[in-house]
């Protein structure tokens, strides 16, 4: 089984992207470095690679700053309203950066809600600040968000109580947290700031439109200008290199690292630490950040669409495409759970000699834009033989496969991380074969992680433009691509319906996974604890 | 028992992507358009009320935000899925035709279209034109009204034009046929004196129409669609016909393309489609939508607010020759972007 | 019974255990004591299985087990039963699914499985508890679960690995009989790891220590009585056992 999922990611994605790589080094015949020479042949373009690194680093920093003690907030506190705060700050995942950069512009360029109140001479200085590196860091830190807080709160709740007890014995909640939470849950923040700069890298929707030129752009003009593919992977491949070294930095320093992770065992939820006299002055300082970076946004969106009316009008235009792309989003979170399940495993236990080698290859899928990868789809599965798979959804949910395939694998790796060697031991040596221990002690020990894998991937592939814009079959659009396209000349409350309507079908998974995962995690025995503001002692259950 | 639950009903989830890849039987055609979905989906539409046909459709995205037709259809050429490729303008049609994508046909409802709007192998044949105006505010100053695109090198200007990016779509376009006309100096005059009146770049024409109509910029070259669809909305902008005077060099008119493509998997319907959409039917219910595009058959009213394209000055440009300029101007537009 | 024979092998570029001889004579009570980390819990593990030698042969009730670094019968068909350190319930699972998850494995017909686990169950004192989850047994109970689990395969050989450190005196004395009972009826080979000088005179017919990574005879109960074996002598090592 963990060969046939290792086979499905060569097929998925190396097959193509070594159709498409393998194109940039042919001219005629001949082998030719032509088209990298191109590529970085300036200081110009040379200097766009740097803005977009550090474009692509600011955002994850910033997305770290903010979503990291967001994520904590929500996980270990007594925040009010922490549940409903949580589900707000995903929103973002949902909605195509383009849209949010969109929105912005509404709210704060020239022509905008901001000029109809403030005056012109605000708006035009407010509009210079969006369409700059400032207004690309606020957009694509906006978007992102979601990806460190969900996964902080996801890594919080695998911490051991014990050690934060052991702690708390000599010392208050806050240098708890500092000391030995944030310790722990390190794994987890790095790799969502990781995910947020490959993210950032690869994206050239927001930067094109805020007029920020990046290096993700140079490869999209070779596509959208010059109908050049080859130069158009070639453009891409240094961003693929960057993406490599910041992977391989995280590896170095993180991978090696062991844990020791709160037992999946235990049944009870993570203790919620008391904010005491601070509760008030932080959930306002949290509203404050999720009005601005998700609401404001939203909102414009609303008031955009206008009317109920509009909506109707909307579902009437697209209803079939919005079902596809629940339908396909689906098919593609499940494929990506088991993919990313087998492949996770295979890299967590190193199962198979050439676990490293898998790792990279989903690295290397998620860093390459996807219009590079749709072409390569395009080249592998169009003929005659496979049209079983390219005249149908199916390519689109291999295209999904291949690109998102790393979400699964490495929360995958995290979730079995957290669960003790003796578990497997145990059923081995009550006779139970692999298959036997993987389907009735493995999975369900890491169900809890792989509702979080289903749900992130459900979210990515609902969105996605890049490669189901490159492969969807003939009349099988989806809602993202539908309102794409539509942003040409349809009308601006059409576009604010749909984008709203995407937000929310995208939210309803979410809601799932919050009500099962709640679930899960009740039980137990409470017994005091002390205070993490110093305040007077809260309650834990054990 | 919860968790079969949960299995089950994902499952169930999954199976819809499934149902999503069952199609009706019975005839059918594959086009991809360029033109805007809001336009051609009615007109395919009715094409299927009309013939019983189903029009299975790929559309386009804005020419600077999406990069699928025009690349699908070249990578799709060894095993084409489109039997039609609808162009809103004609440089990607004679594109398609120089890659060996496009295949003749010379459909009867071409004859009342002028045949500088046509190939004369049949390789596309243009219908329901746009045209390259410039977009001004009503209250733009003092300054003498733009009538030529070299309104934007004019230092009463300064600072307060916009043009979409012109690496993409028909800005494009216009940039080779004005090299293709007036020769590489021209342009990089035309470049030069751009950068030095800080003219803004937008990131497609419908936002360069959008700017000029929140006031932000006075004027802006645009596709007519675009002009007229603001000015409908009521922006205080009027529309110029650029180049009009004796000697001038005329308006660059961008008509639909329409190219049967080679190997198609349904040819015959394909047909039947390219001749539905040179129908003057067809161009008479573009020139009514929103989309006022000039109709090119003579019999046929121009749009409200347009003008018809026998009192338009047109470029007398040949586009093979301006689908062989655009790869020349368009390394010399990519350096003059890196500004 | 069991039988090492020149059994070594190394953990994080460290010799744990080197050129390791042991003969266990089916149906005895082993104790290993050692100072921590001397290999304990090494040794058992790869008599499981869970762990490969580096060099040497480990026999099972006569049969080849590994050998030359290779193990020739994988841990699920080894027979034998493990009680781990931290018990290693399943927590999804309730009792009854704890032992029936073995039982499945192996074929059994469900009649027969529920039999099984009947029987069990009366014999570790917890009848009638089976539909509870791990996380609602007290310690004493997740203990009995673990030894049921560990049992109800009949397995030739019980591995227990320091099981009862985390109970109180009393319990902890009752688990030792518990044990003790059970080995007097089902019959099994028994390797303990212990700490603990009481559970080493009341458990051991024979002590081994380890001792810079090699085995060493440490004492040898001399009669076996089911009423109350008298305890076997310890050496005078204070790194024998810890009270």
């Amino acid at each position: 089984m963990l060969w046939a999922a290792v086979g499905v990611l060569v097929v998925a994605g190396l097959l193509p992207l070594a159709s498409v790589l393998g194109g940039t080094f042919v001219v005629d015949g001949h082998v030719t470095l032509a088209f990298y020479r191109t590529v970085l042949a300036t200081p110009h373009q040379r200097a766009l690679l740097g803005r977009s690194v550090t474009l692509a680093g600011s955002t994850a920093l910033a997305a770290t700053l903010v979503g990291l003690p967001l994520g904590l907030l929500f996980a270990r506190t007594d925040l009010p309203l922490r549940r409903t705060l949580a589900a707000l700050s995903a929103i973002p995942l949902v909605v195509p950066p383009y849209v949010m950069a969109m929105s912005w512009f509404h709210l704060v360029g020239r022509g905008s809600w901001l000029a109809a109140h403030v005056g012109p001479a605000a708006a035009r200085a407010s509009s210079s600040w969006l369409f700059s590196f400032p207004g690309a860091v606020l957009v694509l830190t906006t978007t992102f968000l979601p990806v460190v807080t969900l996964l902080t709160m996801a890594f919080s709740r695998t911490v051991d109580p014990d050690l934060e007890d052991a702690a708390r014995l000599v010392t208050d909640g806050r240098r708890v947290v500092w000391g030995v939470t944030l310790p722990l849950i390190m794994p987890g923040v790095l790799l969502g700031a990781a995910l947020v700069f490959l993210l950032s890298l690869g994206e050239f929707g927001v930067p094109m439109f805020l007029r920020y030129d990046v290096f993700a752009v140079e490869s999209f003009t070779r596509f959208a200008a010059f109908y050049d593919p080859r130069a158009a992977t070639a453009a891409a491949v240094p961003l693929v290199f960057v993406a490599f070294v910041a992977v391989g930095l995280e590896r170095v320093f993180l991978r090696e690292r062991t844990y020791r992770f709160r037992p999946a065992v235990r049944e009870a939820p993570a203790p919620a630490c008391p904010l005491g006299r601070l509760r008030g002055a932080v959930f306002g300082a949290v509203a404050l950040v999720l009005f601005v970076m998700v609401a404001l946004p939203l909102l414009v969106l609303l008031v955009a669409s206008r009317s109920p009316h509009t909506y109707v009008d909307a579902l009437a235009r697209s209803g079939d495409a919005l079902l596809r792309s629940v339908g396909l989003a689906a098919a593609g979170a499940t494929a990506l759970t088991l993919v990313g399940f087998l492949t996770g495993y295979l890299i967590q236990e190193r199962a198979l000699g050439v676990w490293r080698s898998v790792d990279t290859l989903t690295v290397l899928l998620f860093a390459l834009p996807g219009t590079v990868l749709g072409i390569g789809l395009v080249t592998v599965w169009n003929r005659p033989a496979t049209a079983f798979v390219y005249a149908t959804p199916l390519i689109i949910v291999l295209g999904y496969v291949a690109r998102y395939a790393v979400i699964g694998s490495r929360a995958t790796v995290s979730a079995l991380a957290a669960i003790p060697a003796s578990m497997d031991e145990a059923a081995r040596l009550a006779g139970a074969g692999w298959l036997r221990r993987i389907t009735g002690i493995t999975v369900p020990l890491a169900a809890r992680g792989l509702l979080v894998v289903w749900v992130l991937s459900f979210l990515f592939c609902f969105r996605d433009l890049g490669i189901t814009m490159m492969v969807y079959p003939p009349g099988g659009d989806t809602l993202p691509v539908r309102t794409f396209t539509l942003m040409a000349n349809g009308s601006p409350p059409l576009i604010a319906s749909l984008s709203v309507i995407m937000v929310a079908v995208g939210l309803l998974p979410l809601g799932l996974a919050g009500l099962l995962l709640r679930r899960g995690g009740r039980g137990g025995v409470t017994r005091p604890l002390p205070a993490c503001s110093g305040g007077s002692p809260g309650e834990r259950p054990t | 028992m919860a968790q079969r639950s949960r299995v089950t009903a994902f499952g169930l989830l999954a199976l819809s992507a499934a149902a999503a890849a069952c199609r009706a039987p019975g005839p059918e055609v594959v086009v991809y358009t360029s033109e805007d979905q809001v336009f051609s989906e009615p007109i395919l539409r009715d094409f299927e009320a009309v013939t019983g046909i189903t029009v299975r459709a790929v559309y386009d995205t804005e020419e600077a935000k999406g990069t699928g037709v025009m690349n699908r259809l070249l990578s799709e050429k060894d095993n084409p899925q489109a039997d039609v490729y609808w162009a809103n303008e004609p440089v990607r049609a004679v594109l398609l035709a120089q890659e060996g994508v496009a295949a003749p046909y010379v459909s009867p409802e071409a004859k009342g279209i002028p045949e500088r709007f046509k190939d004369p192998a049949g390789y596309w044949t243009g219908f329901s034109a746009r045209a390259r105006v410039i977009m001004v505010r009503t209250d733009a100053g003092d300054a003498p009204e733009p009538s030529s695109l070299l309104a934007y090198t004019d230092p009463a200007w300064a600072g307060r034009a916009v043009i979409a990016n012109p690496l993409f779509g028909t800005t494009a376009t216009e940039m080779a046929a004005f090299y293709a006309l007036r020769g590489a100096g021209a342009l990089d005059s035309l470049l030069a004196g751009m950068k030095a009146n800080r003219v803004e770049v937008s990131t497609s024409n419908g936002e360069s129409a959008d700017l000029v109509c929140a006031g932000a910029y006075a004027f802006s070259v645009v596709d007519s669609d675009d002009a007229v669809a603001r000015a409908r909305r009521g922006c205080p902008v009027r529309i110029v016909y650029p180049d009009q005077d004796e000697g001038a060099m005329g308006t660059l008119i961008l008509p639909n393309a329409v190219v049967l493509i080679r190997d198609g998997p349904h040819p015959e319907q394909a047909r039947r489609l390219i001749d539905y959409l040179l129908s003057p039917e067809t161009e008479a219910r573009l020139a009514r939508s929103e989309a006022a595009q000039i109709p090119l058959h003579g019999e046929v009213e121009a749009p409200e607010g347009v003008r018809p394209i026998a009192r338009i000055r047109s470029m007398p440009v040949d586009y093979d020759r301006v689908a062989r300029a655009l790869w020349r101007v368009s390394p010399l537009l990519e350096r003059w972007m890196e500004r | 019974m069991i039988e090492l024979s020149g059994v070594s092998k190394a953990l994080d570029h460290r010799q744990v255990l080197q050129d390791v001889t042991l003969r266990v004579v089916a149906g005895e009570r082993l104790v290993v004591v050692g100072a921590s980390g001397s290999g304990k819990t090494t040794l058992l593990r790869l008599v499981a299985g869970l762990l490969m030698p580096d060099g040497g042969s480990i026999s099972i009730a006569g049969r080849v087990v590994s050998r030359d670094g290779r193990t020739l019968v994988p841990p699920e068909r080894r027979d034998v039963g493990m009680v781990f350190q931290d018990l290693a319930l399943w927590p999804h699972l309730t009792m009854r699914g704890n032992l029936d998850f073995g039982l499945r494995a192996r074929g059994m017909a469900r009649e027969a499985r529920e039999a099984r686990i009947r029987e069990m169950l009366t014999r570790v004192g917890l009848e009638g508890r089976g539909s509870a989850r791990p996380a609602q047994l007290s310690g004493g109970e997740r203990q009995r679960v673990a030894l049921a689990r560990a049992l109800v395969l009949n397995p030739k050989v019980l591995l227990m690995d320091e099981p009862l450190s985390s109970l109180d005196d009393e319990l902890r004395a009752r688990m030792r009989d518990e044990i003790l009972r059970l080995h007097e009826a089902m019959g099994f080979t028994l390797l303990y790891v212990t700490h603990n000088r009481e559970e080493v005179s009341d458990i051991a017919t024979r002590i081994v220590r380890i001792r810079a990574g090699r085995v060493e005879e440490a004492g040898r109960r001399s009669t076996v009585s089911p009423a109350g074996p008298r305890a076997a002598k310890l050496p005078e090592d204070p790194g024998a056992a810890a009270p």
